[in-house]
């Protein structure tokens, strides 16, 4: 196990670079676990719960910000499992039943860690490859990581605070100016191992260097330090080697970010080559998330006895499209903002839900019921809260982008409402009820 | 060095700097199993059992995909890599190590979304560009990044090498 160990060596593997690295990936962790927490009780909200209705592109940002930070997590989480690739090797494998806890604990973190981010992944693309419910596991998993984070944090607190700030001895080679200054450079590492070894005596940093030699001036130098009879094997440039794999990380990070966010953020849409979504790209320039075949809507939505009820108490009032078109029309610009990550900016015109609402007395802090056509579906029916329902932004849709909503988009009328999931803007809508508390 | 001094010190925190950090863990540990147990318990309440043992798979999978296929992989690339790459500087190794670990993490997330597109054929809106095409330009570009970036690192190390050994030394 011990010479498995020493195979992997390589001047990334040590517990400073695991920091450096750990604490990007926990950060990206949190900000995935915390954005999906806040869509998670959006779509199932606790009886108390309220939420901002401004601005209008909150879920858009934060739900962004999830698949951003989920997809980073595809480098960063490659780039930890490499650092501490040879930790699997340790020997003896198991010295206690607490470090049996703490090996099983890390095996589960990464194992469902990289499930975690794989469902992810394919669900923006709609593909579900797997024998069990996306939204449900992936919702526990959150939680799970969280608390597997947190917990390994907890365990391997005294290496993150020895290695959180760039230790002066160890690290100084990574301030010196590169190659140019080839004998400076050395000189720093072969200092910079000598403290490794001193540090390896106390059982820590074993792995600082590496067992590749250059050539070149370095290697030429490190050759003629090597003549030397005092100096043990010297490193190779080891600063170099953790200054090529850090910047690779930042070129991973930045080119799946930056060649996918162009979905949502719209200042990177020509550089979206890889989203699984495009700016203006679907019927009337709006992506669609679920189509009306899925849905089996396809007759219901374009039968000519559609109506709209509106049911508060006992009063209930169904309205045809063209009474909805009479009644005063309001035009908003709102994002349609999908759980998957995308989103886009879209002229909606239509009728105030607190207009409607009123018709029918509704109480103004009860949350409404929204009930599409769709025969089945976890969306079928769903709730809006009292904040929503009064807001002036949200709207029975039944034009987009100066057009009649197509059948798509949720013909004959639809939900739009700021800063909430696209799941719940509910297409084709049947029925709006009051909720009676 | 003269740092030796500061690391000894360093390595003998005081007893109140132990207490501290003993009673962090303690609860950090604490907080991250109630987590961890929580997200257990939400997984059994909210997944059917027959679909519990799907979820084992996955995650063991994962793990046996990672230490067994991918990171030999990763590892025996390396070394072939760095036995190809002995005639050269050393940081042109890094760059064309580098330039193939982008590539491939850019592989791993787009692939899919190739699979995919041939499997949702009824929503247009959904993966709509041309995956494989824009993939292969990325490893284009890729490729001549790191082509132009070790031609100018070759062309540095040989003007270092015609530099007088004095100033080497």
């Amino acid at each position: 196990m011990y010479e498995a160990q020493r195979a992997l060596a390589s001047p990334v593997r040590n517990p400073r670079m695991a920091v450096v690295i750990g604490r990007l990936l926990g950060v990206a962790f949190i900000l995935c676990f915390g954005t999906g927490l806040y869509s998670h009780f959006l779509q199932e909200p606790l009886a108390w719960m309220r939420f901002p209705t401004r601005p209008a592109q909150l879920y858009q940002f934060t739900q962004g910000t999830h698949i951003v930070a989920g997809i980073a997590c595809f480098p960063l989480l490659l780039a930890k499992l490499y650092i501490v690739f040879p930790d699997l090797f340790q020997s003896p494998p198991v010295k206690s039943f607490l470090h049996l806890l703490e090996r099983a604990s890390i095996a589960l973190f990464v194992g469902a860690s990289l499930v975690q981010i794989t469902i992810g992944l394919l669900n923006t693309y709609q593909w579900y490859p797997w024998p069990f419910p996306f939204r449900e596991v992936h919702y526990a998993l959150g939680w799970v990581l969280v608390g597997l984070l947190v917990l390994h944090i907890g365990i391997k607190l005294p290496t993150i605070t020895r290695y959180w700030t760039r230790e002066a001895d160890t690290e100084r080679g990574d301030t010196e100016h590169e190659a140019t200054d080839a004998a400076g450079e050395v000189t720093t590492d072969v200092d910079a191992e000598q403290t490794v070894r001193r540090d390896a005596a106390k059982g820590e940093a074993v792995r600082l260097w590496g067992s590749r030699r250059p050539s070149g001036v370095t290697g030429r130098v490190i050759a003629w330090i090597d003549d030397t009879p005092t100096a043990q094997k010297p490193a190779p440039t080891p600063a170099v080697s953790r200054r090529g794999f850090l910047t690779t990380v930042g070129i991973a990070c930045a080119a799946v970010v930056g060649l996918t966010a162009g979905q949502t953020f719209a200042p990177l849409d020509a550089l979206n080559v890889f989203g699984p979504r495009k700016k203006g790209v679907g019927q009337q320039g709006v992506p669609v998330n679920r189509t009306a075949e899925e849905a089996k809507v396809t007759a219901s939505a374009t039968a000519a006895g559609w109506v709209l009820t509106l049911a508060a108490g006992e009063a209930e009032r169904s309205f045809s499209r063209t009474e909805l078109e009479a009644m005063p029309q309001t035009e908003v610009e709102l994002p349609i903002a999908c759980v998957e990550g995308w989103s886009q900016l879209a002229v909606w015109r239509g009728v105030r839900l607190s207009h409607l609402a009123d018709l029918v007395d509704a109480d103004p802090g009860a949350s409404f019921c929204l009930i599409s056509l769709e025969e089945r579906g976890s969306f079928k029916k769903t709730e809006m809260g009292p904040e929503y329902v009064r807001d002036p932004l949200t709207l029975v849709a039944l034009e987009l982008n100066g057009e009649t909503l197509d059948l798509q988009h949720g013909y004959p009328a639809r939900m739009i409402a700021p800063g909430r999931p696209g799941v719940l803007q509910t297409k084709w809508l049947s029925r709006i009820e009051a909720i009676t508390a | 060095m003269s740092s030796t001094g500061t690391n000894t010190a360093a390595a003998l925190p005081r007893a109140a700097d132990e207490r501290r950090m003993r009673v962090a863990r303690t609860v950090l540990i604490l907080i991250g199993t109630a987590g961890l147990l929580f997200g257990l318990y939400v997984l059994f309440d909210t997944v059917r059992v027959n679909r519990l043992p799907g979820v084992a798979l996955w995650i063991g999978a994962a793990i046996v995909l990672h230490d067994a296929v991918v990171a030999p992989l990763v590892f025996f690339g390396g070394l072939l890599l760095r036995r190809a790459g002995r005639r050269v500087a050393g940081t042109i190794v890094l760059v064309v190590q580098g330039a193939i670990v982008v590539g491939s993490i850019m592989t791993l997330i787009v692939v899919p979304a190739f699979v995919a597109q041939s499997l949702t054929p009824n929503n247009p809106s959904i993966l709509p560009l041309d995956y494989g095409r824009n993939l292969s330009l990325f490893w284009l570009g890729v490729a001549l990044v790191a082509t132009a970036a070790s031609a100018l690192l070759y062309a540095r190390s040989r003007r270092a090498n015609q530099r007088p050994s004095s100033r080497q030394s």
